[in-house]
């Protein structure tokens, strides 16, 4: 771009330069103006609400400052609600991003019909998470497909090592919900990042590879001294957004559990929470503040999250 | 430099546009509800005779749908209220989708329908929220006999401050379903409903006798039919730590205990309906809307209605769910919506609507169904099973979390279900 400006003939003249940089500025104008209005200015609005009592038909009330936050944290459902979103972000992550990885290495191999598993891998992400959730609620069911078909293949006793008898109700059961949605997520998700670290693969050079193999590493080795920490922008890319998804899980969990949360507020999240807060209780300047604290949360890890993983890669 | 001032500038300008569009207004600024006295109309607060046929205009009329029976059951009230009165336009506009929460975007934007449903679990936070028009002075100015409405029915739409918001459109009472073919006679107590569930136990195709709701959503009618209860009934005092009610939470807690009862969901449906449609049960709790579902769905399976078996209170009770029509406190048509509301809660309009089995009367001068005698008969002892007091969803949700957590750890105790609802009443009458 610098070769090809320092080229052109209107380059000189500060005019070009001007209209130039005009035109970039028109190109990005439309959408920081949206920007500026949906993302920031919702944010400040919402920071605006949080500090007055607030009804929806009249607006603001009195000032009440920090009491919102306050009563936030009071509230031991919400304390539960963000256990939970954290307990499903640091199962889930960690567990998608392995499946994903171990999906991406699978078909970045050179196997008969690669572009089918591709596209079966990423199937679950393309359906609607809706229907998805409603079709996992049968399978989980007491009498779902999971249960008979452990019964069928005589392992229930290992089950039952655990606790769980031959007719558990995995996501009714408040000790299991959680951990059933978060399956769920795992399998429909994966597929996606399969398909971010396959783009990011393709990026590390052949030649690595072929002399690794020279200097007689086996594929074990590659794959831990080569293709891992070569991944290092596609980690932190997969894990930043799987994170970001993770804290705002509300879907799967709303299907599953309804709006309070069920079986005992097992699947209460924290967006689900500011949901009911909101649109049931009509308490908009907490749910506001409720929303500010995610946005804190979730802003917090990423700055972490960058630290740790987000450096330039080192070959 | 120059950006930098750019963007402070732009969050400068936004923040005062946010907070000048939200200036407090005077009456909100002082913390109590919203006054609606201004865009109150002139006949309903003169405090002269309200003569509805005196009326003309267009009112909209809005509401969530559940079947298409209640589409054609309303679409044929409105036609029969077109007739009675002619200058009166109604324009019917259902809403799809979540209903509180659209109706949440439409109370912020001030945009509401003239008349609308409002369920009870909603009533007195709407009311309290200044979303609903009063109706005291439409009812006294026009001699409006609400004395005919069931009076389980009429609480849940009284404000916090003593006024009607809403008068019930229809109703439901919670009554025992049972399959025929393995109860041949209604237990009229509970100890008789123990015995006639322990005589079912291990029967073959059934996961258990009864299916149970877990919660206060049917675990309420119970509470009550043994002396228990939540509140007192003027809603000021925390009545769960009492022995009776504590005495009927153990009861119930003890019928999944003995086998007696599961849920819906242990037996893998999605609620106690399918249950005894699909006979995984023989008896359950619920109201009206099973009939529809068990005709389309299981046209099969024989079963009858019986009332709510009485407990150690010795009197019958049991609990009811309602809805009620409303007016909207931003409503510009407020006389018109008037004259439809009084209408479709009055005994021809409920006549018109209930006649079709989709809902039951929640008057007590309007024909009973066919089939939904006994139902309709257990409206005049049922208390509300829902807005009967501020704050009750947390309650709800308190006493079910805390009572499934009993269930599936197997412990049963009542001390922790009380305990844990006991703190949520508290906390909610000191909201």
């Amino acid at each position: 771009m610098a070769i090809a400006s320092a080229r052109d003939p209107r380059a000189s003249t500060g005019i070009g330069l001007r209209s130039e940089a005009l035109a970039g500025y028109a190109f990005v104008a439309i959408p920081m103006v949206l920007f500026f209005v949906l993302n920031i200015g919702s944010i400040l609005y919402a920071l605006f609400i949080s500090v007055f009592q607030w009804n929806i038909r009249s607006g603001a009330g009195p000032f009440i400052g920090i009491q919102n936050y306050q009563n936030v944290f009071k509230d031991p459902i919400f304390i539960r609600a963000i256990q939970n979103s954290l307990y499903y972000a640091v199962v889930w992550v960690p567990l998608t991003m392995a499946v994903g990885l171990f999906l991406a290495v699978l078909v970045n191999q050179k196997l008969r019909g690669r572009t089918f598993f591709r596209a079966a891998f990423y199937f679950p992400a393309i359906a609607s998470s809706a229907a998805v959730t409603v079709l996992w609620i049968f399978l989980a069911a007491p009498d779902g497909l999971f249960n008979g078909i452990r019964g069928a293949l005589g392992l229930n006793p290992i089950f039952q090592l655990f606790g769980y008898g031959p007719n558990q109700n995995w996501i009714g059961d408040s000790h299991t919900a959680l951990n059933s949605v978060i399956l769920l997520n795992a399998w429909t998700t994966s597929g996606t990042f399969m398909l971010f670290y396959l783009a990011s693969l393709q990026t590390i050079p052949g030649e690595i590879y072929e002399a690794a193999a020279i200097d007689g590493a086996g594929s074990w080795q590659m794959f831990w001294r080569i293709t891992f920490p070569l991944l290092k922008p596609g980690h932190y890319f997969v894990a930043t957004v799987a994170v970001i998804g993770a804290l705002q899980l509300f879907d799967q969990a709303r299907i599953a559990g309804g709006t309070t949360g069920d079986p005992a507020n097992a699947l209460m999240t924290v967006v689900l929470y500011l949901y009911n807060l909101a649109f049931f209780k009509f308490d908009f300047d907490r749910a506001a503040a409720v929303g500010l604290i995610l946005f804190v949360i979730i802003f917090t890890i990423t700055l972490i999250q960058r630290r740790l993983f987000g450096s330039a890669p080192s070959w | 430099m120059r950006r930098s001032l750019v963007l402070v500038a732009i969050v400068v300008l936004m923040v005062s546009a946010c907070t000048s569009g939200a200036t407090p207004s005077p009456s909100a600024s002082t913390g109590a509800p919203p006054s609606t006295a201004a865009s109150e109309s002139a006949a309903a607060s003169s405090g002269a005779a309200f003569d509805p046929s005196a009326i003309s205009g267009t009112a909209t009329l809005s509401g969530w749908q559940s079947s298409d029976a209640e589409n054609k059951a309303l679409q044929d009230t409105v036609t029969a209220f077109a007739a009675a009165y002619p200058n009166v336009k109604v324009d019917y506009k259902v809403i799809t989708g979540d209903y509180p929460t659209v109706m949440a975007t439409n109370f912020a934007s001030k945009n509401v329908p003239d008349v609308f449903y409002v369920d009870a679990s909603f009533g007195q936070p709407w009311a309290d929220q200044g979303f609903l028009q009063p109706l005291d002075d439409y009812i006294a100015n026009q001699g409006f006999d609400t004395s005919t409405f069931f009076p389980g029915y009429l609480t849940p739409f009284k404000g916090s401050d003593g006024k009607t918001y809403g008068l019930p459109k229809d109703g439901n009472t919670i009554g025992m379903a049972y399959n025929t073919a393995d109860v041949p006679t209604a237990p009229k107590t509970l100890d008789e409903l123990v015995t006639a569930a322990t005589a079912l136990k291990g029967k073959s195709g059934l996961k258990a006798p009864m299916c149970l709701n877990p919660g206060l959503d049917r675990g309420l009618a119970f509470l009550y039919a043994q002396g228990g209860s939540i509140v007192s009934d003027d809603g000021k005092t925390n009545m769960v730590d009492t022995p009776e009610t504590k005495t009927a939470v153990q009861w119930y807690l003890d019928l999944f205990k003995n086998g007696l009862g599961m849920t819906a969901a242990d037996m893998g449906d999605d609620w106690c309906g399918t249950s005894l449609g699909k006979k995984h049960a023989a008896i359950t709790f619920e109201g009206g809307w099973l009939d529809p579902a068990m005709t389309s769905t299981y046209p099969d399976v024989k079963y009858a209605w019986g009332q709510m078996p009485t407990g150690t209170s010795g009197s019958p009770v049991t609990i009811s769910y309602t809805a009620a029509y409303a007016i909207g406190a931003d409503s510009k048509n407020k006389d018109q919506a008037w004259v439809v509301l009084q209408y479709l809660v009055g005994k021809d309009g409920m006549t018109k609507w209930t006649s079709g089995g989709v809902a039951l009367p929640s008057r007590s001068d309007v024909p009973t169904p066919t089939g939904k005698d006994v139902l309709v008969a257990q409206a005049q002892f049922a208390k509300p099973g829902s807005g009967f007091m501020k704050g009750y969803s947390d309650v709800q949700k308190a006493f079910q979390d805390a009572f499934t957590k009993e269930i599936q750890d197997k412990t049963y105790s009542a001390d922790k279900v009380i305990a844990a609802t006991k703190a949520a009443v508290d906390a909610a009458l000191a909201s």
